[in-house]
């Protein structure tokens, strides 16, 4: 009986083996994704403002499973920098849910979230509007499912606009994954976990000005290309979702 | 104050409806000019840019385009264009009457939190001693500074104006202003407050004060007669006995003196009801619309926690609808 466990636990040979069948399918020229989307679709967004009452602006952003839900408070005075200062302060935090992902506490180490978001976030920010403040920027991923930094900064950029802070632009993102030979825009969690490499854009529609640009793994520069150009199309069209959404809300209000 | 939820029956929800029809109706053929107002972030304004117009706030022009920068509603005043946020922290003009609360005494100046982006600064120098004394400001008043105001006092005050890195002075240079107590503080968004000439109200029929704050920072409490309103001469008096060390304890008299009378408290709770009413729904707060919902509930006999329930809701919407019909028919 030495070889008994000595409790149940899953067959991990069973799971090695469904990865690596999964992985053969996304190697391959032609497949179904798992929620029968097409490669240059993306999933369906739900935007709304105002979820937040204490924040001065808020937006809760809902693409397929992934749900984001970003509180702006401010501008109100720096309290850590005290000194003299032209332009304002942006400051930035992205936080999970413990029960964001499918196995308890897993998505807490995205430490990078908040300064990417930062980066994306500051160039279409009027700064010089609100001298010697800050503003303050906060995230919280209620159910990770993919494109998760995509989300959040485009949901992000919707409660800035409602919080009232002038801005040059809505900022909206994108991203893509590279599997093998095909490009599969707006990837979910699954998809992420066994891409080659991936691609993301973060693009002011209004100005044509690209404030972020990530990519990860190998790739070609036509494969760059033609990334980009499906990211900067699907970017244009989730603005225009964005713009309307805020247009609602202006005329219920 | 967008925190108030009130769930409607459904004959409720059709006359709410209704209500607000009307009054968007009305709203737009008051405003014959209502062309795509609301605006969102880089949103294209329509303008002529030949006519020489004016940029104004929330706007900026791109490739020979004006763009906005701000969501809300576009207003256009002779040349200048601007855009109107919907949902903005208040923006302070010189002479403004505002409501605020005491966050820090600092040397020689005590902060105020005023719903501005940054912190008021009310200094020692541009108040009014107790004593009544155009005097400099020694470093025993600077030491008595928190008998005057401190932490989480409510005070009101009046915008004297911004120094050259953008903070802002306030003043306090009247017996009106001062330190406001036995009352209630309320806060709704800025823009349903609009700048009058008379921004002190004393409701004589309620014995209540009103102070309606440019910021939409509110103080409904009991009335004080300025010319009594020597509280803080008291204090100093009270200070200076201390020195003389024949300090008396409270008497009857101070008792007296910080205790409202039970029906003055329900008209504050009541006034207080009617101003989170109108917030909620979104209508102008001026001293008019306030009184007559208060009025409202009297007369209909609105018990004062009823007066946040759904029924109380509609019929001052429905109330509304009245009065702005009424006036349109009188200017036609």
């Amino acid at each position: 009986m030495a070889t008994a466990p000595t409790t149940y636990s899953p067959s991990q040979a069973l799971e090695r083996r469904q990865q690596q069948q999964r992985r053969r399918i996304f190697k391959e020229e032609d497949w179904v994704r798992s929620d029968g989307r097409g490669f240059n679709q993306c999933r369906p967004a739900f935007l709304r403002t105002g979820a937040a009452n204490a924040a001065s602006g808020s937006a809760y952003a809902e693409f397929g499973t992934t749900k984001v839900i970003v509180s702006v408070f401010g501008p109100r005075e720096s309290k850590k920098a005290m000194m003299y200062s032209d332009i304002g302060r942006l400051n930035c935090n992205v936080s999970f849910t413990t029960f964001s992902t499918p196995i308890r506490g897993q998505g807490l180490d995205n430490k990078e979230f908040s300064s990417m978001l930062h980066k994306a976030l500051e160039g279409a920010i009027i700064l010089e509007s609100f001298p010697k403040t800050t503003v303050d920027v906060f995230a919280l991923v209620l159910e990770s499912g993919g494109s998760d930094l995509p989300v959040i900064i485009s949901c992000a950029s919707l409660a800035l606009a409602d919080a009232g802070i002038m801005m040059y632009d809505l900022v909206s993102s994108v991203s893509v994954s590279c599997f093998g030979k095909s490009l599969i825009i707006d990837p979910t969690a699954e998809e992420e976990a066994f891409q080659d490499g991936s691609f993301m854009v973060t693009y002011m529609p209004s100005r044509k000005e690209v404030t972020q640009l990530t990519l990860t793994g190998e790739w070609s520069t036509a494969k760059i290309n033609e990334a980009m150009e499906l990211c900067l199309d699907a970017c244009l069209k989730l603005a225009d979702v964005m713009r309307s959404c805020l247009k609602e809300a202006a005329n219920a209000g | 104050m967008r925190d108030l939820q009130v769930t409607l029956n459904q004959t409720q929800r059709v006359r709410l409806q209704s209500a607000i029809r009307t009054l968007q109706e009305l709203s737009s053929t008051s405003s014959s000019s209502a062309v795509a107002a609301t605006v969102a972030v880089a949103d294209v304004i329509p303008v002529n840019l030949e006519d020489g117009i004016l940029k104004g706030h929330g706007t900026s022009e791109v490739d020979g385009q004006l763009m906005a920068t701000l969501c809300g509603v576009v207003e256009r005043v002779n040349k200048l264009v601007y855009v109107r946020a919907l949902r903005a922290r208040y923006k302070p003009e010189i002479g403004d009457i505002i409501v605020g609360r005491v966050i820090e005494v600092a040397p020689k100046r005590w902060r105020l939190e005023i719903n501005f982006t940054q912190d008021a600064v009310l200094m020692l120098s541009s108040m009014n001693l107790p004593d009544g004394i155009q005097r400099r400001r020694t470093a025993v008043d600077e030491l008595n500074m928190r008998s005057i105001f401190e932490e989480d006092d409510v005070i009101c005050a009046e915008v004297r104006g911004f120094q050259h890195d953008g903070s802002l002075q306030l003043q306090a240079r009247s017996q009106k202003y001062g330190k406001l107590e036995r009352g209630q503080l309320l806060t709704a968004p800025p823009y349903l407050v609009k700048r009058r000439k008379q921004h002190f109200h004393h409701l004589e029929d309620y014995g209540v004060d009103l102070i309606i704050g440019c910021n939409g920072f509110m103080w409904v409490g009991e009335h004080i007669e300025t010319g009594e309103n020597d509280m803080l001469e008291d204090q100093e008096n009270q200070l200076e006995k201390d020195g003389n060390s024949n300090a008396k304890p409270m008497g009857s008299q101070d008792e007296e003196k910080t205790f409202t009378p039970l029906e003055t408290r329900r008209h504050i709770c009541r006034i207080a009801n009617a101003v989170r009413l109108l917030s909620a729904l979104g209508f102008t707060l001026s001293l008019e619309a306030i009184i007559d919902t208060v009025k409202l509930s009297f007369s209909s006999n609105i018990s004062i926690k009823d007066m946040l329930a759904a029924e109380f809701y509609v019929q001052t919407a429905e109330r509304e609808v009245q009065r702005r019909v009424s006036s349109s028919k009188k200017k036609a």
